[in-house]
């Protein structure tokens, strides 16, 4: 088709920067449109995945009635929200609610203790994984293991189970019937009921530490696997001339590889403290302390509170996506290259 | 604290010659302490999915060894297939495909409608599970389009440079929504959308990085720019080229990517779990409600099927080259 026969409003289309898009007259053009054409797929199912939705969820965390039709205009969820935070505060904490809640929302402490909650316990169960990933990345990388790949196939399983059924595996560990507490009050004497970890009630000290170990399940293969990547850029030949100097392995581990291996392990400790906040299966069966994600159960399918879940669901889903693109990027991290 | 400065060589305080206490320990039993973490670890992960394998064919199990004798009961119950009460709690009895009583209607002009009927009356009652089947079927569509969406956007950002690329990529490659939230976006958005539709969309969003992660790792280690140009300079277009050269190139990496997202789909519990409505339950729920109703062995035999499913797609994967799930670290 050559250009005479087009119609004058088709040219005029060519003209615009759109038009210039879609049909290139230059090889720089024709290779955008290649591009275009390869982003477009993603972009389509970002915003219908992702983008409208949450967008929709910010919408109801401001409004007035979300019941039948999402109406009006109301900053009480946030308000009751970070009212409700501030209260959890110690010492300062009575009077910074008061001052927030000016509308008279109904302030209740539990949304600054869950909060809490999913950040000490993440940061607990992050470190524990990633120092036990440093351990077995380091071992699998240098040591000459038999059998390799079936020790990295195995580690790497639990990635695909999902959390109820870790925190199933956790009920056969250490259940009133599980296989440790058994093995243990054999030991001891003593009645497994007072040993078990699963099953007590919630907030407990053997009930969290129950937890604890439901979470690793989840975390230690993933921080495994992304440190098996960063110790696979090792240099060896420094770690092989120091030891040829005379430094011990520690010595070594700490003055040469340690300094390669950081930004990694930095990476590693972000990204397994995303996966830790995102837990939810594992808390919902264990139900043995209150974080975020099992409060969001408590306000969907118990009470219904959609307006006060989308506010903390949007400040959740905002801290998460703050920490880790901010934390990705002003540390050396290297994640995605 | 030493840093390496930009040559490499440590600077800070220089390491003791003579190794300490700590030094000489190390030196002796590092190496079999790191190895018996190894193990342990292993042991930890692995032990529960084995016992509670085993444990799924035992008529009891308390305390540390399984008593009574060997029975298919639970299964039977998990699955949905034995005559009791809970089994209406199992996968749901079994997927049935009935032939249709009128193949069709043939219509003419100017003549009576001409109605042609199935010549025998028939039914297929397949071996599958119910919401088993359901699952498999959700976990596939939402593979398929984790494949259009993923391939591409892989290959764009692998082998063009352009503004915005970097950021496209950590898009691609990073889990930026968590699935509980989404389920709760999801909750209001679509409010006239069946549940299947809506699942299916949230599995792909959400399993999109292991695909780009897999596919990309593929493409790397391919001469992107090298067969390009050789197929075009050979008169392919760039659509050709794309579809027979680049794409076949990259099977390893699409097919690993595919096992992997289809099996984390098929159990993808969080979003579910907010987001399902009505119509077939996904397999997931379905696990959690024997997790948490049921007697443990039974719960025990419903988590095995999973297990069999998990276990059969890592044996698919080792074929393939891949050790286990070990492509999709990131999450």
């Amino acid at each position: 088709m050559s250009t005479l026969d087009e119609s004058p409003l088709l040219g005029r289309v060519r003209e615009t920067r759109a038009g210039r898009l879609v049909f290139p007259t230059t090889e720089r053009g024709r290779k955008r449109r290649r591009i275009a054409a390869l982003a477009v797929p993603f972009f389509a199912l970002a915003t219908f995945g992702a983008f409208i939705p949450l967008v929709k969820m910010f919408r109801i965390s401001v409004a007035e009635q979300f019941l039948y039709e999402v109406q009006g205009w109301s900053l009480g969820p946030y308000r009751r929200l970070f009212a409700s935070i501030a209260a959890f505060i110690p010492v300062v904490g009575t009077d910074l609610s008061a001052a927030i809640a000016v509308g008279g929302e109904a302030v209740n402490p539990v949304y600054g203790e869950t909060i809490w909650n999913s950040l000490w316990f993440g940061a607990v169960t992050t470190v524990a994984s990633v120092a036990v990933g440093i351990a077995l990345a380091h071992g699998l990388e240098k040591y000459d293991l038999p059998r390799k790949g079936l020790l990295v196939t195995l580690i790497s399983f639990p990635i695909s189970l999902p959390g109820i059924v870790a925190a199933f595996m956790m009920i056969v560990l250490f259940g009133q019937t599980g296989l440790l507490t058994n093995f243990f009050a054999v030991l001891s004497g003593a009645q497994p009921v007072d040993l078990q970890l699963t099953g007590q009630p919630s907030g407990t000290t053997l009930a969290v530490l129950g937890l604890f170990f439901g979470y690793i399940y989840s975390m230690i293969p993933r921080a495994t696997l992304l440190l098996r990547g960063t110790y696979a850029e090792v240099n060896t030949d420094a770690e092989e001339a120091a030891r040829a100097l005379g430094a011990t392995p520690l010595q070594t581990f700490r003055y040469v590889t340690l300094p390669q291996i950081r930004p990694g392990i930095v990476g590693a400790l972000i990204l397994t403290f995303r996966t830790a906040l995102a837990i939810f299966g594992t808390v919902l069966v264990l139900k043995s302390l209150s974080v975020v994600t099992f409060r969001f159960d408590q306000l969907v399918k118990v009470g219904y509170e959609l307006n006060i879940a989308s506010a903390l669901a949007a400040v959740f889903f905002l801290f998460t996506v703050l920490f880790t693109f901010l934390s990705l990027r002003y540390t050396s991290a290297e994640v995605a290259r | 604290m030493s840093t390496p400065d930009a040559d490499g060589a440590v600077t800070g305080a220089v390491p003791d010659r003579e190794p300490g206490r700590l030094g000489r320990l190390s030196a002796r039993y590092g190496r079999a302490l790191v190895t018996a973490l190894i193990l342990v670890t292993v042991v930890f992960l692995i032990g529960p999915v084995l016992v509670t394998f085993v444990a799924s064919f035992f008529q009891n199990w308390t305390g540390l060894f399984p008593s009574g004798g060997l029975t298919l009961q639970n299964w039977a119950q998990a699955l949905g297939i034995a005559d009791t009460v809970g089994a209406a709690r199992g996968l749901g009895g079994f997927w049935t495909f009935v032939a249709p009583d009128v193949l069709f209607v043939l219509q003419l002009p100017l003549l009576p409608d001409l109605t042609l009927y199935f010549p025998f009356d028939f039914y297929i009652q397949t071996p599958i599970p119910m919401a088993l089947g359901f699952s498999v079927l959700l976990a596939l569509l939402g593979v398929l389009i984790n494949l259009l969406v993923g391939v591409p956007v892989a290959y764009a950002v692998t082998r063009y440079d352009f503004r915005g690329r970097r950021l496209m990529n950590t898009f691609a490659v990073l889990p930026i929504v968590p699935g509980i939230i989404l389920g709760i976006a999801f909750l209001k958005t679509y409010p006239g959308l069946p549940s299947v539709i809506a699942l299916v969309l949230g599995y792909s969003l959400l399993k999109i990085p292991y695909m780009v992660l897999a596919v990309q790792s593929s493409f790397e280690s391919m001469d992107l720019r090298q067969m390009e140009e050789s197929a075009r300079s050979l008169g392919a277009s760039w659509t050709t080229t794309f579809l027979r050269v680049i794409v076949p190139g990259a099977k390893q990496g699409i097919i690993s990517g595919s096992i992997i997202c289809w099996t984390l789909a098929a159990a993808e519990f969080n979003f579910s779990y907010v987001v399902y409505s009505s119509g077939p339950r996904p397999f997931s729920l379905f696990l959690f409600e024997n997790i948490s109703n049921n007697p443990f062995l039974r719960a025990a035999a419903a988590i095995s099927i999973y297990f069999v499913i998990v276990a059969a797609v890592t044996a698919l994967l080792n074929y393939v080259g891949e050790n286990g799930f070990s492509v999709g670290g990131v999450r």
